[in-house]
């Protein structure tokens, strides 16, 4: 009960710093324009799924959107450690793991809104999403749980060490780092080095993106939707315990 | 004509049969200690004992333990030895609990800027269970007796550095808490504002009956406002008792007294 308390919190801060709000939609809507432009004649190569580039890359901008999102959960957190008032919570009858949560959840919710405007930015630009309704919900759904195991994970472990949100902030182009190294833009068979391709192959936001993209463009494969869920479970249960721990080795 | 009532009055109406009985021990500590990771025993071995209804000032030099000892008692440190009840409850194990009962005005401002004063203590309030109604309700009557109705609505970022612990201290409150924790409640206030908060706090305590356990480092501040002192030094709570019974021939003001079991001028 009191997380849910706690996003309201956060949901009714966000419209509060439309600067952090703005530069945290318009970048990503940006960015699928700009890739989108550059990279259209990718989608005319032999054997590529789709002829619509803005079809293959809208997971991927999804991804852009809730990923580096996720670490202003962790920038929040820096905030309120910083200024006491994580502190201050936890003089009332609330868990640390619901503070957290609760600043989660409502991170949770702003993404989710800004991957919805993505997918519906997708659509004007002419992409069709093969499982329609249902399955960009499951989209959305694999790209912010993918963010908080992910960079919500990193990002709050650096807020415990640090308290300091420009320390969070400055991690976050390691968030598209993780992304770049996937087929986010292209086919992984494309990819020249054997190396990168290992690597993207390997690398869990793909195993995310694959059944994502899927979704898109062709339809559900139970399989790979299962592996993108085991891949976000398994980071879960490294990254979840990781926090709690470092949490109590800081502040006991 | 009807009479007015005031917030305080309202406030004591609903804190009602709520509130426990002015008898028996509000705080226990017995050789409640803290060790930090990187070896600084911050508490040595405090025992003390705080009555229901009664003022406790801990007085002590800057980085003698007061605020490891309050941050214990209030839960927000973890004792690596001794043990503690507050309001009948264990920290340790009923750390949740004791947060129920508590209210905790924390040395450094732990405030929302990004929400009114008004938010914020109708969200405490609902932190501490209460529907959003009676928060809302509570909430409009620790305005009235904080002062804080012009500034209501104003976001927190935007006040003085007094009037945010106002506002700390009305968030403290929303609950009625039975046991009131202050770490040094009006450091860097200007005279007035110090003035100011000394009065709600007595004011509190007299009609509320609330338990205030607070630290400082003012003597003046310790004695306006403490039934008892203790003063800590090196994690050690080397003396206790009334300011009068504190002081003597030979340490006639409590500065004197401070002097003399600490060595530091206050």
């Amino acid at each position: 009960m009191n997380a849910l308390l706690l996003a309201q919190r956060a949901l009714v801060q966000f419209p509060r710093n439309p600067i952090l709000l703005g530069f945290s939609v318009a970048p990503v809507l940006m960015m699928y324009l700009v890739f989108g432009g550059l990279f259209a004649g990718v989608a005319e190569l032999p054997g590529f799924p789709t002829d619509n580039y803005f079809e293959y890359l809208a997971p991927a901008a999804v991804l852009l959107a809730t990923v580096p999102g996720m670490g202003n959960a962790g920038v929040a957190l820096a905030s309120d450690l910083q200024s006491r008032y994580f502190q201050k919570l936890l003089t009332t009858p609330t868990s640390v793991g619901s503070v957290m949560l609760g600043r989660l959840l409502g991170d949770c919710v702003r993404l989710a809104v800004q991957a919805a405007l993505v997918l519906l930015l997708a659509v004007a630009l002419g992409a069709h999403i093969a499982t329609g309704l249902p399955g960009a919900l499951l989209i959305i759904l694999l790209g912010t749980l993918l963010g908080i195991v992910t960079f919500g994970v990193v990002s709050a472990n650096l807020a415990i060490r640090t308290r300091d949100a420009q320390a969070v902030q400055s991690v976050q182009p390691m968030a598209f780092l993780l992304i770049f190294l996937t087929s986010a833009y292209q086919t992984t068979d494309r990819v020249g080095s054997g190396v990168l391709r290992t690597i993207i192959e390997l690398n869990p936001a793909d195993l995310v993106l694959r059944p994502m993209r899927e979704l898109v463009l062709s339809g559900y494969q139970g399989e790979h939707i299962g592996i993108g869920f085991l891949a976000i479970g398994g980071l879960a249960l490294v990254g979840l315990p990781l926090t709690v721990r470092n949490y109590r080795s800081v502040y006991g | 004509m009807p009479a007015t009532t005031s917030p305080l009055d309202e406030l004591l109406e609903l804190a009602g049969s709520g509130h426990p009985p002015k008898l028996g021990d509000a705080i226990l500590a017995e050789d409640l200690a803290k060790t930090y990771p990187d070896g600084t025993e911050a508490v040595r071995g405090i025992s003390l004992r705080v009555r229901r209804g009664e003022s406790f000032g801990i007085l002590g030099p800057n980085g003698a333990g007061k605020s490891t000892t309050i941050g214990m008692l209030g839960t927000l440190v973890k004792p690596t030895g001794g043990r503690a009840r507050v309001a009948g409850f264990d920290v340790a194990a009923d750390s949740l609990k004791v947060r129920g009962q508590i209210g905790f005005a924390m040395q450094d401002v732990g405030v929302d800027d990004f929400a009114t004063a008004s938010e914020l203590i109708v969200l405490h309030g609902r932190l501490h269970g209460l529907r959003k109604a009676e928060a809302t309700r509570r909430a409009r009557l620790l305005l009235r007796a904080t002062g804080l109705v012009p500034v209501a609505n104003q976001r927190v970022a935007t006040l003085s550095g007094g009037t945010k612990r106002r506002v700390d201290l009305a968030v403290s409150l929303v609950h009625l808490p039975s046991v009131v924790f202050l770490d040094e409640p009006t450091e860097g206030l200007d005279p007035r504002s110090r003035t100011a908060i000394w009065e709600l706090l007595d004011t509190l305590r007299r009609r509320l009956g609330v338990t205030l356990l607070l630290s400082t480092h003012h003597m003046d501040e310790g004695e306006a406002l403490s039934d008892r002192i203790g003063i800590i030094d090196h994690g050690e709570l080397v003396v206790e008792g009334s300011p009068n019974e504190l002081k003597s021939a030979a340490a006639p003001t409590l500065e004197d007294v401070y002097l003399h079991h600490t060595g530091v001028a206050a």
